[in-house]
């Protein structure tokens, strides 16, 4: 379960967010969408307690975020995953490395279930054969798929994919929805997916919340955004002005 | 008038700022050092790249600091005939003064914008926040063993450095007035006293503290993608080079 309950943030006399509520049910996954600038990529990091919230409150599996002390939120993030929309894959390891990381730093798995782990999730994005590779040696929606991988490797209950198809070609766009949606479906996951490809969200996500200038304009489930008459809601929905 | 005032409140205050963030930052590298919470593979890899990588820059800066300083003392040693504190007054000049100042100002240059530029692109490129998300402390994990390994390297390198430059020294000497190495180096045992090398090491070591943290700071600071890495980088050495000479002038006063 996630959870926002008003949640406002300023930088400077700025308010980026005003008044955010948000609640995803446990093994439901949320479509985070508006416009550019619009707080989206904030509202991760706050859910990752990255970012504190000037007001409000913040829940995640039942941690209240913001109360959690230096320690409390290590083991929080543990069980936190974290697509990032810029890949921040580390680009001194190998890809073998990025994606073990998370594994190594949780000090329960031995040398060779690592790299079994490693082995399976490259197989799963169709990428059996960079293990040595270095982030720059890889096109853009290969270093996605292998910024996925590392968010999932150790099977985290709560995942935050932050525009995970962001400057993709459709085909792959689609893949990555694909894994999306498959993940979810085997890990009964519950997630948030930060996104402007529409088309390829509409299949996974079950329910939406549209930001416009740090303020929700809509919250509810796909059927209620289908049906929803607010003009603004609906050219971002559909994508047109004529509406 | 009152936006002059305004323009130097604002530097006063982020003046405060910064000081306040490197008092902080040096007190979490130091407690994640002390508690053991410290990656000892970004160590070695750090003390590699810092170390044996600038090795070649730090010879080349001691063997000219030595010769140059040759030079400048060869005249005046022909023209009075001091040939018998030749040794020890190069040595003192280089030991205290102009081997630390200089490799610092190399170190700061070399490893200090490095290491600001390689943070700084980790922390515009969301690494930091991947490493923080991933349940990872950046300070334990990159800046206490960078911070350590570039302490280290700076003290180790400054006394081969040191070594290198009396070495230029005696040979440049040899070659502008012929005076024989062996005169030079009795003259420097003579003069010398422990306190001319362990001033300069003490020095090393402060300014190794001063590169190390002023450029983990900037660099973890860093935002607004590459304009603003090239700005911290070049904060992180003009800070650093600052803080080499103010260093210099207090230990100066305060050492024996």
């Amino acid at each position: 379960m996630i959870e926002l309950r008003n949640v406002s943030k300023y930088y400077g006399r700025e308010r980026v967010l005003s008044n955010v509520s948000l609640s995803v049910p446990e093994g439901t996954q949320l479509g985070l969408i508006g416009p550019g600038g619009a707080g989206k990529s904030l509202i991760a990091k706050i859910l990752c307690g990255l970012v504190k919230p000037d007001e409000g409150e913040v829940f995640v599996n039942g941690h209240n975020v913001n109360r959690l002390s230096a320690v409390e939120l290590v083991e929080f993030r543990k069980g936190v995953g974290m697509l990032f929309q810029n890949y921040a894959l580390f680009d001194f390891m190998t890809v073998e490395e990025n994606i073990s990381f998370p594994l190594v730093n949780a000090r329960k798995f031995s040398d060779e279930e690592i790299r079994e782990r490693v082995d399976a999730i490259l197989a799963r994005v169709d990428l059996p054969t960079i293990h040595k590779n270095y982030p720059r040696e890889l096109s853009g929606g290969m270093k996605k798929r292998v910024t996925f991988a590392r968010a999932v490797v150790n099977t985290p209950p709560v995942i935050f994919y932050d525009d995970p198809t962001m400057g993709l070609d459709p085909v792959t766009s689609s893949k990555i929805f694909m894994m999306l949606d498959e993940f979810k479906r085997t890990q009964n996951t519950t997630s948030i997916c930060i996104t402007h490809d529409l088309t390829g969200a509409r299949d996974i996500c079950d329910r939406w919340l549209l930001l416009d200038h740090g303020k929700v304009v809509f919250s509810g489930t796909t059927e209620e955004i289908e049906a929803c008459e607010t003009t603004f809601v609906k050219q971002f929905w559909t994508g047109t002005l004529d509406v | 008038m009152s936006k002059v005032l305004h323009a130097m409140g604002d530097r006063v205050l982020s003046l405060l700022h910064d000081l306040g963030g490197l008092a902080r930052l040096l007190y979490f590298m130091m407690r994640g050092i002390v508690h053991g919470n410290f990656d000892h593979v970004e160590f070695w890899r750090s003390m590699y790249r810092v170390g044996v990588k600038s090795f070649g820059v730090v010879a080349i800066t001691a063997l000219m600091v030595g010769g140059i300083t040759a030079i400048q003392t060869a005249q005046i040693i022909e023209q009075f005939g001091a040939t018998s504190v030749v040794g020890g007054g190069t040595g003192v000049a280089t030991l205290r003064e102009i081997g630390p100042i200089l490799i610092g100002l190399m170190f700061a240059g070399r490893v200090g914008a490095n290491n600001t530029a390689e943070l700084g692109t980790m922390a515009v490129t969301d690494q930091i926040d991947a490493l923080r998300a991933l349940a990872i402390n950046p300070i334990n994990y990159l800046l206490g063993p960078r911070f350590v390994a570039i302490v280290l390297m700076m003290f180790c390198l400054t006394a081969i450095g040191d070594l290198l430059a009396i070495g230029a020294a005696a040979g440049t000497i040899y070659l502008l007035i012929n005076l024989d190495p062996r005169l030079f180096f009795a003259s420097f045992v003579e003069m010398i006293v422990f306190w001319d090398f362990a001033s300069g090491m003490i020095k090393a070591a402060v300014f190794g503290v001063a590169i190390a943290l002023v450029s983990n700071y900037y660099g973890i600071n860093t935002s607004g993608g590459a304009v603003g890495v090239g700005r911290s980088v070049n904060s992180a050495v003009v800070a650093s080079a600052m803080s080499i000479f103010v260093f210099d002038y207090i230990l100066t006063a305060v050492l024996p």
